[in-house]
C-alpha cells in the first residue's frame, strides 16, 4: 500500500472519528449508561452484559484448550463469522433499550439464554465435528438429542446473524446467487446455501432435511447435497392436507423412517426414556408458554416484545425441553406474574396491541422497540410462536412419534404455507379475538411466493372485519432490498394516515 | 382582512403546490411552481404566488391555518401543521368528488395507491417508492428521447396502430430499450403507447395491492397524461374519473382542507 493512501485512510478515519464515537455510544454499554431510564437498568445490563462476556471467554479458553491455540485459530478461520457472534451484547442493548422494569430484565434475560444457547451449538460444531448430524430448519432435533446424536442446524446461522448485525447475510447471499442460486428465492436458504458453498458450515456425517416450508427450502437442499458430495441425506415428506388422521399417520410412519436412517447411518441408537423426558419437558414448557399467553390478554400486557418471539424462536426451535430451556420459561412467567399482581404494565406506552405475522424482521429485530416508543405499538405475539398444539402423548413410543409428527406438520410457517387459506387466515382472526388487537402487521418478506399471495385474500377479509392492517415490505435477510428507513416510512405512513395515530415521542 | 383563508401547501420532489381556501370551503386561489433544493424555498415561492391572487390577504403569513405535505413537508416549518401526503390526496380527492374510492397517485418520484372510506379517510394504501420507473421522472426522460416536451409526448400515443411493449421495471433498461426501438425506425407513436401500457400495468400491479373499487381516479402532475390515462382504463377496464380541479394540485387542496377543518 503506497504511503499517500496510508495517509488518506488515516485522515478519513479521524474525520469520521466523531460519528464512529456516536455509533459506538449508541451501541456501547457506555451508551447505554448515557440513555439507561435509570440507575437500575443500568445495572441489571451491566451484570448480563458480563455475564455474556464471561460465558464467550469460557468458550474461548475451552476451545483453546480441547482444540489448541492453532486449532482453535484455524476454526476462527473456517468459520469467520463466529466473530459476529461476539456481539451479542448489542442485541440486549438494542433490544432492551428505553425499557424498565421487568420488561426490561425478561429482554436481557432472553439474550442471555439465546447467547448461551448458541455458544452450546458452537461446542457441538467444533469439539465434536466428527459425528455431526445436520438438521433442516423445521425439523427441531428432539429426535436426535432422544437418541444422544450431536447435532447441527444448517440455517442457524442465517437467523442469527443478521439478528447481531443487519448485514452479516449479505455476503453469503451474493455467494449462493453467484453460484446459481435463483435471486428471487427467500434470503434465508441463499444465507445457507451460500455459508455451504463458501465452506463455512461443517459437513456432518449424515443429514435430515425435508419440505418445509416452501419450495426455496427445499430447493436449497439440492445445492447443499452437492455441495456436500455423498453425504447420507434423508427428506421427511410433510403432506399437503395434514388435519386428517390419515396424514398424521403417514407422517408418524415417516419420522420412524428418520429414526431408521439415523440408526443406519450413526453409531447411536434410540433411548425412548430419554426421548420421553425431552418430550415431558417440551409439554412442560409449553404449559409455560400458554400461561405467558393467558397473561399477555390483559390490557395493557405484562410482557411482550422480544421477551416472548424471541423466547419462543430460540428455545422451542433449537433447545425445547432442555433443562435451561424450562428454567427460562418458569423465569419468564414467575416475572410476567409479579408484574401483572402488581399492575404494573411491560411498557407504559401501550397504545395499541399488535401482531407481527411470517417470520420477524431478522435484519432489523428492533423496529418495533422504534414502533412502541414512537406510537406506542406493543407487539404481543407473533406467527412463528404461535404453535398452538396439544401437549405431545408421552405414553408409548408410537404415541410420541404421532405427536410429535403432529406438532411439525401443524407448525408455524409449515401450516400457513400449505393446505387451504384458512389455515393462514384463522390463526391470524383468532389471535386478533384471543388478544384483543388493534391491528394486524404482516412483514411481507419479498422472497415469500407463499405469503405474497396471501396478501389479497388476507386484505379484503380484514378489510371485511374492519382489522387495520399494515403489510410492511422488506426482506427477511437483506436489507438492500428494503432499507430500515424505508420499512420506518412504511410504518409511519400507516400509523398516521390509517390509524390516525399521534406521535408519542414529539 | 374580512375573510379567513386557509392554506394548503404539498412541496413535491419535481413541483411545489400551494391552494388557498376561504372560509366557504371556496377555492381562490392555486399555484404550481417547479422544486428549488430547499424545500422551505420551494413553499414559500408557491405560497406567495397563490396569496397574491387574493388581494385581500397580503401574504401567507396572515393565513388562518396552513397546512404543509408531500416529501419536503417537515421543512415547511412555519406550517400549523403536517400532514402526510397520502391522507392530503384522499381528502383532496374526497373534497372534488365523494363517490370516488380508489386513487393512483402519479407524482415526481413516487407512485402511490390509496383506498378511502365513505368520509374521505384513507383505508389502505400502497406506494412504489423505490425506483423512478413509471414516475413523473420516467416520462420526462422518455419525452428527452422523442425530442418532445411533456405535454406533446403524452398525446402521441393516442395515434397509435398498434402497441409495442416496451419493459417498464426500471426507467434504466426501459430507455436504452426504447433508444433501440426507435433506430430500428418503429412508429414513435406505437412505442409511446407502448411506455404508456407497461406504466399502467405497474400502476395495476400496485392498484391490485389495495383492491380496486370503483370510482377510480389519478392524482398527481401525470394525470395530465391523456396517453397514460387512455392505457390505466384499459388496463385496469374501468373508466378513470376525472377531477373537476387540476389533479397535480389535490394534495395541496387536500391540506387546505385540513386546515380549514382545524378551525
Amino acid at each position: 500500500m503506497k504511503l499517500n493512501t496510508v495517509f488518506d485512510n488515516t485522515k478519513n478515519t479521524i474525520m469520521r472519528l466523531p460519528e464512529l464515537t456516536k455509533g459506538f455510544l449508541k451501541r456501547s454499554l457506555v451508551g447505554y449508561y448515557f440513555s439507561a431510564p435509570r440507575p437500575r437498568e443500568a445495572l441489571i445490563l451491566t451484570k448480563y452484559w458480563i455475564m455474556n462476556w464471561a460465558a464467550i471467554l469460557y468458550w474461548i479458553g475451552q476451545s483453546i484448550v480441547k482444540l489448541g491455540p492453532i486449532g482453535f485459530t484455524r476454526a476462527l478461520i473456517k468459520h469467520p463469522w463466529i466473530l459476529i457472534l461476539l456481539r451479542v451484547n448489542g442485541l440486549s442493548n438494542r433490544v432492551a433499550r428505553d425499557k424498565t422494569g421487568v420488561y426490561h430484565d425478561t429482554l436481557c434475560m432472553t439474550v442471555h439464554t439465546v447467547a448461551l444457547g448458541v455458544i452450546n451449538e458452537l461446542r457441538n460444531m467444533l469439539f465434536d465435528a466428527e459425528n455431526l448430524v445436520i438438521f433442516e430448519d423445521l425439523v427441531p432435533y428432539d429426535i436426535a438429542r432422544g437418541m444422544g446424536l450431536n447435532c447441527y442446524m444448517l440455517e442457524l446461522w442465517g437467523i442469527v446473524l443478521p439478528l447481531l448485525v443487519s448485514d452479516a447475510s449479505l455476503q453469503y447471499i451474493d455467494e449462493a446467487e453467484n453460484s446459481g442460486m435463483n435471486p428471487d428465492a427467500c434470503s434465508l436458504p441463499k444465507a445457507t446455501v451460500g455459508m455451504v458453498i463458501k465452506g463455512q458450515t461443517p459437513k456432518g456425517i449424515a443429514m435430515v432435511s425435508s419440505n418445509l416450508p416452501c419450495d426455496a427450502g427445499a430447493a436449497s437442499y439440492a445445492f447443499i447435497q452437492r455441495a456436500y458430495g455423498n453425504i447420507p441425506t434423508y427428506r421427511l415428506d410433510t403432506p399437503y392436507n395434514f388435519y386428517n388422521e390419515r396424514a398424521e399417520q403417514l407422517f408418524a410412519k415417516d419420522v420412524m423412517g428418520m429414526i431408521n436412517f439415523l440408526e443406519e447411518h450413526t453409531p447411536n441408537r434410540m433411548d425412548w426414556d430419554r426421548m420421553r423426558k425431552i418430550f415431558e419437558g417440551r409439554n412442560r414448557m409449553l404449559e409455560l408458554e400458554m400461561e405467558l399467553w393467558e397473561m399477555s390478554r390483559v390490557k395493557p400486557t405484562p410482557l411482550a416484545g422480544a421477551a416472548v418471539w424471541l423466547s419462543h424462536l430460540w428455545h422451542f426451535n433449537v433447545s425445547a425441553g432442555n433443562p435451561t430451556s424450562i428454567r427460562h420459561y418458569e423465569k419468564l412467567v414467575k416475572m410476567a406474574r409479579k408484574n401483572l399482581e402488581n399492575n404494573i404494565p411491560a411498557t407504559k406506552n401501550e397504545r395499541y396491541r399488535a401482531i407481527l405475522w411470517n417470520p420477524p424482521f431478522l435484519h432489523f429485530s428492533d423496529i418495533f422497540n422504534w414502533a412502541e416508543s414512537t406510537y406506542g405499538v406493543v407487539l404481543i405475539n407473533d406467527s412463528m410462536t404461535y404453535n398452538h398444539h396439544e401437549p405431545i402423548d408421552t405414553t408409548s413410543p408410537e404415541t410420541m412419534i404421532k405427536s410429535w409428527g403432529k406438532t411439525i406438520m401443524q407448525g408455524p410457517m409449515v401450516r400457513h404455507t400449505r393446505g387451504p387459506a384458512e389455515n393462514y387466515l384463522d390463526d391470524i382472526f383468532r389471535m386478533v379475538k384471543q388478544f384483543d388487537l388493534d391491528m394486524v402487521w404482516v412483514s411481507n418478506h419479498l422472497g415469500c411466493k407463499g405469503g405474497q399471495a396471501m396478501n389479497g385474500i388476507l386484505r379484503e377479509q380484514c378489510r371485511a372485519k374492519g382489522i387495520p392492517l399494515l403489510i410492511l415490505d422488506y426482506d427477511l435477510s437483506d436489507e438492500r432490498i428494503v432499507s430500515h428507513d424505508n420499512m420506518i416510512r412504511q410504518a409511519e405512513f400507516f400509523m398516521e394516515n390509517v390509524m390516525k395515530a399521534k406521535r408519542i415521542d414529539q | 382582512m374580512t375573510k379567513k383563508y386557509f392554506g394548503g401547501c404539498d412541496v413535491g420532489s419535481t413541483t411545489g403546490k400551494a391552494v388557498i381556501l376561504d372560509e366557504n370551503g371556496n377555492m381562490v386561489a392555486s399555484m404550481i411552481v417547479p422544486s428549488e433544493i430547499d424545500p422551505e424555498v420551494t413553499s414559500i415561492q408557491a405560497l406567495e404566488k397563490a396569496c397574491a391572487q387574493v388581494p385581500d390577504l397580503g401574504g401567507y403569513k396572515n393565513l388562518a391555518y396552513l397546512v404543509g405535505t408531500g416529501y419536503g413537508r417537515n421543512e415547511v416549518a412555519f406550517a400549523n401543521e403536517n400532514i402526510s401526503e397520502i391522507s392530503c390526496h384522499a381528502m383532496g380527492t374526497f373534497f372534488c368528488s365523494p363517490t370516488i374510492k380508489t386513487i393512483v397517485d402519479i407524482g415526481g418520484q413516487d407512485v402511490k395507491t390509496i383506498s378511502i372510506d365513505n368520509d374521505g379517510a384513507v383505508l389502505e394504501f400502497a406506494m412504489n417508492d423505490k425506483c423512478a420507473a413509471g414516475t413523473g421522472r420516467f416520462f420526462e426522460a422518455m419525452s428527452r428521447i422523442f425530442r418532445m416536451d411533456l405535454d406533446e409526448f403524452s398525446s402521441l400515443s393516442l395515434k397509435a396502430k398498434k402497441v409495442i411493449p416496451v419493459t417498464a421495471q426500471c426507467s434504466v433498461f426501459a430507455e436504452s430499450e426504447v433508444i433501440s426501438l426507435l433506430a430500428r425506425r418503429n412508429p414513435p407513436e406505437d412505442i409511446a403507447a407502448g411506455i404508456q401500457m407497461a406504466v399502467s400495468k405497474r400502476c395495476f400491479t400496485l392498484l391490485k395491492r389495495i383492491g380496486i373499487r370503483p370510482e377510480v381516479t389519478v392524482t398527481g402532475g401525470c394525470a395530465k397524461n391523456k396517453g397514460l390515462m387512455k392505457a390505466l382504463a384499459k388496463v385496469i377496464n374501468i373508466e378513470v374519473t376525472p377531477l373537476a380541479v387540476d389533479p397535480q394540485i389535490i394534495g395541496a387542496l387536500g391540506a387546505a382542507v385540513f386546515a380549514r377543518r382545524r378551525q
